[in-house]
């Protein structure tokens, strides 16, 4: 036990220090390993699927869609290769994250009030709006870049497993490495990550909206509202406007951007996936009026969360 | 020095319901108060207001600010146990401790993890993992290691075992009150914090129903245990409450004089379990 009544000195602070100083910046980094303690999907599932990633490049065949042989010849069309797989084996990281995430954001202020333990949180000098701000930073940033590294890791670590398997002949050699390419690729990469957490900001923000307002099933009560709405509409006015308005929140960054128009896979060959830095028109996403508004009504979204957090008091 | 918690005209509804109707009272530093009432007198949404919890009209001030608005810095100086075991379950022992370090400015980790020494925890243990007890000393634990100039405790054994009970008190007396410190508490066994308590505020139907100090309940109350063959006498002197057990009588009296009360039998100070017995069942006709 520490000292007992009799042996302070009157006035005297137990610590014997005063208070220890912490930033703002330091609380807001504690608070965002929190996040990891209790939320292990967000980092495990994407390690569970760079595990398969991995595993599916020692023993899985090698398919691209067009005849190797016939086609992968010259260095050019070598390093193509190896720049699509880098790409390619991202996108399962990615879609697991983006589950991963949704769920997280719907449960992070739900739970904590469900087993009360927001009682414990708020008994600690952290306020709701620092708290709520780093669930949002988690989703949007944290976990994003984290799987971006986590992309690039798996890159390296299934082209040297390939690496292996190519010396050893069971593979012909259909890649190349370039240095230069694997960067680029990992810049576009980075570029799409980051208009896509900003254009998917407003969802995060109303998923974070929910989870702090719902009383029970957050999951089911915050996609009645996107289903229900459609169906409604169309038997009211025969109109879809809403269906396109969610569709086009959930897929328009990558109209805008032009996705479709790039073309790594033709019939003449295979194109580096850095070439995209041409095609994509990441300046229409960034001036796009909707990325903003979607940016002012995340911030509202947040505001609304926060003051949820703050002030009801059924707990 | 300034009052740590002033309430004056404190009130609360949810919906018809008025939990708190006009509450006023003041807890000066370096007590330990009892906030003691039935279910649903109000306790629970008193302390909540104090802490910041939820809203209210009325005044209130605690440790000079507005728990309200001013809820962030009032953290730093308040700790709070709300009912039993509201530890997540899914936190280690050693991430509840590393937390708090990371947040709380007047944490000393060495003095929880000297405690935490002390009982059967380990500090790789999930919260799920340990006894009801247990998640009641590794909260204490926290508490323990924050400097803070309030203590809140609401209900904080509840459904405890006695081992746990006793210790927990003695610890809370031992090692953490100091004339510094305040201590405002609730609790249903009233008997096992009867010794520590230096000041009671019972509360009833969202109003204040006594408070006092407990050295005044001394001089201002008076129980009086007698036969029933002098109960007509003494019952002129007007008892707010008595009750009868085995043929004996025990009547409750306030602002008596021992001189008015003595011939008619055995005198004494009332426990405070007993004069909040007296108190919510006033058998009076006031």
């Amino acid at each position: 036990m520490s000292r007992t009544v009799a042996d302070m000195v009157p006035g005297e602070r137990r610590n014997g220090v005063a208070a220890t100083v912490r930033t703002r910046a330091q609380v807001l980094l504690m608070l965002v390993r929190r996040e990891f303690w209790e939320h292990r999907a967000l980092w495990l599932a994407p390690l569970v699927m760079l595990g398969l990633v991995a595993l599916c490049a020692a023993i899985g065949r090698i398919h691209l869609g067009v005849e190797e042989s016939a086609t992968v010849q010259g260095e050019a069309q070598r390093v193509a290769v190896l720049t699509i797989i880098q790409a390619v084996l991202a996108v399962p990281l990615y879609v697991v994250a983006m589950f991963v995430v949704s769920f997280y954001l719907l449960d992070c202020l739900y739970s904590e009030r469900k087993d009360r333990s927001i009682l414990f949180w708020k008994s600690l000098p952290v306020s709701d709006g620092l708290t709520v701000c780093a669930k949002l930073l988690v989703a949007l940033v944290v976990v994003p870049l984290g799987v971006f590294v986590l992309a690039l890791l798996a890159h390296l670590l299934c082209t040297a497993i390939l690496g292996l398997r190519v010396l050893s002949g069971t593979v012909p050699v259909v890649f190349t490495w370039s240095t230069y390419e694997w960067l680029r690729t990992g810049w576009v990469m980075l570029l799409v990550t980051l208009l896509a957490a900003l254009w998917y900001a407003p969802l995060a923000g109303y998923l974070l909206v929910m989870s702090a307002w719902v009383r029970r099933a957050p999951v089911l009560l915050a996609t009645l509202p996107v289903v229900i709405g459609p169906i409604l509409e169309w038997l009211a006015f025969g109109t879809r406007h809403f269906m396109d308005f969610i569709n086009y929140r959930l897929n328009g960054v990558w109209w805008l951007l032009g996705v479709h128009n790039t073309r790594l896979v033709t019939k003449h060959g295979l194109y580096s996936v850095g070439t995209a830095l041409e095609v994509l028109n990441f300046r229409a996403v960034l001036t796009s009026v909707d990325l903003w508004l979607g940016l002012m009504v995340t911030g509202a979204l947040l505001y609304a969360a926060i003051r949820i957090r703050r002030f009801r008091d059924d707990i | 020095m300034t009052a740590v918690i002033e309430a004056r005209g404190l009130s609360k509804s949810y919906g018809a319901t008025r939990a708190l109707d006009g509450v006023s009272f003041s807890v000066e530093p370096g007590r330990i108060v009892g906030l003691i009432g039935p279910n649903g007198a109000g306790k629970t949404t008193a302390l909540k207001a104090i802490l910041g919890l939820t809203s209210f009209s009325g005044e209130l001030r605690v440790l000079g600010l507005d728990p309200c608005r001013e809820r962030d810095a009032l953290m730093r100086e308040v700790c709070f146990i709300a009912d039993v075991a509201v530890l997540p379950r899914w936190l280690r022992v050693r991430q509840a401790l590393e937390f708090v370090a990371g947040v709380h400015p007047r944490f000393d980790r060495r003095v929880a993890e000297n405690f935490l020494g002390k009982t059967d925890i380990r500090l790789g243990s999930r919260v799920r993992e340990l006894s009801k007890g247990m998640v009641t000393q590794l909260h204490l634990a926290l508490v323990l290691a924050i400097d803070a100039r309030l203590l809140v405790l609401d209900e904080p054994t509840l459904g405890l075992d006695l081992l746990y009970r006793r210790s927990f008190y003695d610890t809370l007396l031992n090692d953490y009150f100091d004339k510094q410190r305040t201590i405002l508490l609730t609790t249903h066994q009233v008997e096992e914090v009867e010794n520590l308590l230096t000041d009671v505020i019972f509360i009833n139907h969202g109003q204040i129903a006594l408070s006092a100090s407990v050295e005044d309940l001394g001089s201002r109350y008076q129980q009086l245990n007698l036969t029933s063959e002098h109960a007509a006498g003494a019952r002129a002197l007007q008892p707010f409450y008595e009750r009868e057990v085995f043929g004996r009588v025990a009547m409750f009296f306030e602002g008596r004089t021992p001189a008015e009360l003595g011939t008619f039998g055995e005198l004494r100070t009332p426990s405070i379990a007993d004069l909040f017995v007296a108190k919510m069942q006033r058998t009076d006709t006031r």
